[in-house]
């Protein structure tokens, strides 16, 4: 993956963890009755697919969408924001399902999950757009419609735009 | 063969040798670099960032995976490494710090998944052998990564979406886990310790990292590396805060995704759900202290509540990283086995009324069984055992899960 030449700390570390992950595959494999290895093999499967497959696209499309429709101005605002809510809501999703009271503990899930998630989530937004007021007020001035920055394009989709570099072109991959 | 070659190549039209070639470029990459990289320029993907999150990634999953292991000698006592009962608050702290960095790991995990989501996709794998055992680790991490937040995050909202159990599948997985942690340190470490270095000391990103490092460094709309760090940083922390009052009594009002709430005295498992009323509240109830003593013994809960009682501040401190403290007040265990007769350093087992579970026992090493407050208990803060919290009597120890806190104990094994 990596271009360089592997150097000791790569073969000492390879060498270390791959004991250490064939002693937890040997683990799990010896303790079958508790872990079951097919479907805790499945749930390792489904968790990265989950990610590469649903999450990581989905991220990529929504946050495609979301340059197209906000402002350049008000997109690190969203992207703050949506950073620190989105976390929230994917631990709070078991809470809310509310999956525990099956178990009729009543000390398990004692709150009203939806309200604390939308109040988090309410207060996280909140806080986000006033940190962006007052930078903004901070600031100086900037052309109408430009990034403070005075170079991006305010509602303008530049979602993989090379860099400037002092020289001229922006340097290609090699 | 190359006639052969020559004359299959002349049978397809060119345009399709063109159009071959060009998809064969396309979905085929040098192994040092992304597929379609053009693609992937986002200014939010570059080396430094990798690091920076990989570096607090590796904090955060060996924190994990030290009070992870604490916690699984608790469980599963070794004699050879018998565990000290004091500081008593040790296992509250180690548990709570191992829930925590497991919550605040969520974001710093996505966000390092995102960062480097374009190298996953690179194709083929690798041309050497190095490229394809490193490859082989980051799959290793990113599935045992994501699992193991994944069902910590669901085992404390007390969701179990499986059949196998869920302890055995958190401890065998976090050992694949901070194998691979080791093996991507070590494949990591010169691009990491060039990544996190003063800004005058290092390189220029696109010279760095082509691949990941290009765009970085440019101007564009949105949030810029620092403004995206710092992000994924308020993250964690707000998950931190509306989370942590569970185990810290000064944040508990802003607990409120928390899956318990101290205040009520939570309970792991209720009398109903372990299937012990009828027996607790029976009068034949009796404790029994056997095994290695010379007078074994047997006590009503009359005679039990007539011997000399102690107090101890003691916390209960859950697996699930929730505890809280409270006053308990019963028999020392250590004169109730001196009474039977047992040797002063003898092991105990505690057995529960419960029938059917892992946790009807458990084990007190000589440290445990011996300390002043280590007690068989009638009361908590004052007021008689509820059902829910052991009644008749139930285990209390320093420095113990709460998983070893025996409820409903009807037999002291001396060992």
């Amino acid at each position: 993956m990596t271009a360089h030449r592997r150097g000791p700390a790569f073969w000492i570390g390879a060498a270390l963890g791959w004991a250490l992950i064939l002693f937890g595959l040997r683990g799990v494999l010896q303790h079958s009755l508790d872990t079951r290895p097919s479907q805790l093999a499945r749930f390792w499967i489904a968790g990265a697919l989950t990610h590469d497959l649903l999450l990581a696209p989905l991220t990529l499309a929504l946050g495609v969408t979301l340059a197209r429709a906000v402002p350049g101005r008000w997109r690190a605002t969203l992207q703050r924001t949506l950073i620190i809510c989105a976390p929230l809501a994917l631990f709070a999703y078991p809470e809310v399902r509310g999956y525990a009271h099956i178990l009729r503990n009543p000390t398990s899930l004692p709150h009203n999950y939806t309200a604390n998630l939308v109040l988090v989530l309410a207060a996280v937004a909140g806080l986000s757009a006033a940190v962006a007021l007052i930078s903004a007020r901070r600031r100086p001035s900037t052309v109408s419609g430009r990034s403070p920055t005075g170079r991006g394009r305010g509602g303008r989709l530049r979602l993989w735009s090379r860099p400037r570099r002092a020289g001229g072109r922006a340097r290609r991959p090699r | 063969m190359m006639r052969t070659a020559d004359r299959l190549r002349r049978r397809v039209p060119v345009r399709l040798q063109t159009r071959l070639g060009d998809a064969f470029g396309t979905w085929t990459t040098d192994p040092d670099l992304p597929l379609r990289q053009h693609a992937y320029q986002s200014p939010l993907r570059d080396e430094r960032l990798a690091a920076w999150l990989g570096a607090t990634l590796g904090i955060l999953f060996t924190t994990c995976f030290v009070t992870g292991l604490y916690s699984h000698l608790h469980q599963h006592p070794q004699s050879w490494l018998p565990l000290p009962a004091r500081p008593a608050g040790l296992f509250r702290f180690t548990q709570g710090l191992h829930v925590a960095c497991g919550i605040a790991s969520l974001p710093v995990l996505l966000a390092k998944l995102w960062v480097v989501w374009p190298r996953f996709v690179s194709f083929p794998p690798g041309r050497r052998i190095a490229d394809a055992i490193e490859r082989l680790g980051v799959l290793a991490l990113v599935t045992g990564g994501i699992f193991q937040v994944f069902s910590g995050i669901a085992n404390i909202a007390q969701w179990y979406p499986w059949h196998f159990s869920f302890t055995a599948a958190h401890y065998w997985t976090a050992w694949i886990t901070i194998g691979a942690v080791i093996a991507h340190v070590g494949a990591k470490a010169p691009i990491t310790a060039r990544a996190v270095r003063r800004r005058k000391h290092r390189p220029a990103l696109a010279d760095a990292d082509p691949v990941l490092g290009t765009t970085a460094e440019g101007v564009h709309d949105g949030l810029d590396r620092r403004g995206f760090l710092v992000s994924v940083a308020a993250a964690s922390g707000v998950l931190t805060l509306v989370t942590v009052g569970q185990t810290l009594p000064g944040l508990r009002r802003l607990a409120l995704l928390a899956p318990r709430d101290p205040a009520d005295r939570p309970v792991n498992r209720s009398a109903r759900n372990a299937g012990v009323i009828a027996a607790t509240t029976s009068p034949d109830y009796r404790l029994r202290i056997e095994g290695r003593v010379s007078t074994p013994l047997t006590f009503t809960l009359a005679q039990l509540q007539a011997l000399p009682a102690h107090t101890a501040d003691l916390p209960v401190a859950c697996v699930e990283g929730w505890s809280y403290s409270a006053r308990w007040t019963g028999v020392r265990l250590t004169d109730l086995v001196a009474m039977a007769g047992a040797p002063a350093d003898a092991e105990v087992r505690v057995e529960s009324l419960e029938e059917h579970s892992p946790y009807r026992t458990s084990f007190l090493n000589r440290f445990q069984a011996h300390d002043r407050d280590t007690l068989l208990a009638t009361h908590l803060d004052g007021r008689p055992l509820s059902d829910d919290h052991g009644y008749p009597l139930r285990l209390i120890a320093p420095g113990r899960p709460g998983v070893n806190q025996t409820k409903w104990v009807t037999k002291v094994v001396v060992l």
